[in-house]
């Protein structure tokens, strides 16, 4: 009983952090903290995360006993520590942030936990309910934290975008799941694969519901054509909350992906080539990474850019999605590589972003950031460093990401692929240098407002944080490799 | 007896309407009731199955759940309709146009 409730600390640990902290807020009089607490439980549920795998979450005798609803297992202990990781730094931006921009209300962290805890739910969900439950616990709070700056009516407006189409995907999704319920009778994602794999996908409501699955997986992931809502709200949305959806509730959408296509369509007929969702899969790749990328270069707005480079990012990881249908450990932990790589990079680019202005100046366009590099190089630098991660320079984190996941994709056999993903994160690197050229080589136009960066102890924290987790992933991948290889066997294969 | 297809057929309609509604109605409240036509459907859909698969109980279980949510996301909803209501002045949805691009 004790074990077991050790092999779930992750989740007691934010979920009751969560409560806790709510009424912290509601009856103490002190403020600030919160800010620290809320990151303290993070990353306390992270130390849980890594404390059940050193254990050794097999050997806990009685862990069946979640299943189907909870997965205990390297999966979703890799997760929980990389969702609580992605929270934890949001929280150390928000103690920095919110205070700054007028915004200090307590309601952000438990919002933030709770969703986090929603998130980790998602991630080890086994069956429909618990996925259900989950996704929604964690939708419904970024809904409230993207319409968290309620005088601004960029932030409802984006909001309400997100809260629309995030909706309507969650009512396919689970059409999707119910039609499949009526194939198969069963709502677990295990069952659901057996009798799939008994050849009940020619049934034509299974491929329906295949069919709506994928589609609401797309809008989960903010993949092209249905990305329509991720840059408006990410823009909308105050930057820790943007940090965290881009992080989080990617990393959590995508382990929701990997768990149902690998488990419930993992069987060698659905997950083929000739007549199954790796075609859908590999298409939608292709369209969101070059119009993510094309579009990404157009903008103004460096947080809206930003917003593009996260679609973008999602087809790389979808690429490696494809490869799964070849070697399913192998590719999913070079996607679940490329989720952690993608984590501390654009938390680093946020928080940076977050340091580059202060009240009533908050630094959004790339005017806002020009000749920021000569003026204040402390700023400039952790922005130009994260920036470079994400466009994949060696030897950086995002380098290796994206050489994992490319190569899984060659060794699948997807040199097309392979090839449109190469070329397009070369288009990608002109955007994210444009920064660097803004930041060091423009002057600010004459009467232009100057950005001038915060000082803030709990950004320049988070900063720090992923800085060292970019650096120590860029130089010593194979410590990191052999941990998400463990948390990519249970896909077994 | 009415044979399950038929509970089918009306949530598939109902699915249907609600899915044509949420992308064609400008109004944002509209669009809020045409997801909750959406949920309903898949409620009828998971009752009517459960007939089929009368051993367990999952299906009827499941639809339960789906009510519960389903009223905690019509809360979250609404709260956010009205906040936009009351800086815009408007539920039109074709007025919510200030991020672009």
């Amino acid at each position: 009983m004790l074990l077991q409730a050790f092999a779930i600390s992750p989740l007691l640990m934010v979920g009751i952090g969560a409560m806790l902290l709510m009424m912290a807020e509601a009856f103490s009089k002190v403020r600030g903290g919160l800010a620290l607490g809320a990151a303290a439980v993070c990353f306390a549920g992270v130390a849980c995360a890594a404390g059940v795998w050193m254990y050794g979450v097999e050997t806990i005798p009685g862990i069946d006993a979640f299943s189907p609803w909870l997965r205990v297992d390297r999966f979703s202990l890799f997760f929980d520590a990389l969702l609580c990781l992605g929270a934890g730094l949001s929280c150390l931006m928000a103690g920095g942030y919110l205070p700054e921009h007028n915004l200090d209300r307590g309601e952000f962290y438990s919002l933030l936990l709770l969703s986090t805890f929603g998130a980790m739910i998602l991630s080890a969900a086994g069956d429909v309910l618990t996925l259900f439950l989950g996704l929604e616990t964690m939708s419904l709070g970024v809904y409230c934290l993207a319409a968290f700056r309620r005088a601004s009516a960029r932030s409802s407006e984006g909001a309400l975008k997100y809260f629309l189409l995030g909706s309507f995907a969650a009512a396919l999704l689970l059409y999707g799941f119910a039609l499949l319920y009526g194939v198969t009778g069963h709502t677990d994602l295990q069952g659901i694969g057996d009798a799939m794999a008994k050849g009940n996908i020619r049934n034509p409501m299974a491929i329906m519901g295949l069919v709506l699955i994928l589609v609401g997986l797309a809008f989960k992931v903010s993949a092209v054509p249905f990305h329509m809502w991720t840059p408006d709200a990410y823009e909308g949305a105050p930057t820790p909350a943007t940090n965290f959806m881009a992080v989080a509730v990617k990393g959590a959408a995508f382990a929701m992906m990997l768990r149902v296509l690998l488990t419930a369509f993992g069987d060698p007929r659905s997950a083929s080539w000739a007549s199954g969702w790796p075609p859908a899969l590999a298409w939608i790749a292709v369209i969101t990474m070059t119009v993510a990328n094309l579009v990404a270069g157009r903008q103004e707005s460096v947080k809206r850019m930003l917003a593009y480079s996260s679609v973008a990012h999602a087809g790389y990881i979808l690429v490696g999605m494809v490869a799964t249908m070849h070697s399913a450990t192998q590719a999913s932990a070079g996607v679940l590589f490329y989720l952690l790589t993608y984590t501390v990079s654009t938390a680093g680019a946020f928080g940076a972003l977050i340091l580059c202005g202060r009240r009533g100046a908050e630094a959004v366009t790339y005017e806002d950031l020009a000749g920021i590099g000569r003026r204040h190089p402390a700023a400039a630098l952790p922005f130009a460093f994260f920036l470079l991660s994400l466009a994949g320079v060696p030897p950086t984190a995002g380098f290796f990401g994206k050489w994992f996941v490319f190569r899984s994709a060659m060794e699948g056999g997807f040199y097309w692929l392979t090839i449109i993903a190469f070329i397009n994160s070369v288009i990608g690197a002109y955007y994210y240098l444009r920064v660097l050229v803004f930041m060091y080589m423009r002057e600010p136009a004459a009467g232009a407002p100057v950005a001038t960066p915060m000082r803030s102890g709990y950004v320049t924290a988070a900063l720090i944080l992923s800085a060292v987790l970019v650096i120590a992933l860029g130089l010593t991948p194979t410590k990191s490799l052999s941990v998400v290889f463990q948390a990519a066997a249970i896909f077994g294969g | 007896m009415i044979p399950v297809e038929y509970y089918v057929g009306l949530s598939a309609i109902l699915f249907l309407i609600g899915g044509i509604g949420f992308l064609v109605r400008r109004n944002v409240l509209v669009a809020l009731m045409s997801i909750e036509v959406m949920l309903n459907a898949t409620n009828l859909a998971l009752v009517a199955f459960n007939r089929q698969h009368a051993q367990v109980h999952t299906g009827q279980v499941l639809s339960f759940f789906v009510i519960a949510v389903a009223a905690a996301e019509a809360a979250v909803g609404l709260a956010i309709v009205l906040s936009f209501f009351r800086l815009k002045r408007t539920v039109r949805s074709d007025e919510a146009d200030l991020l672009r691009n």
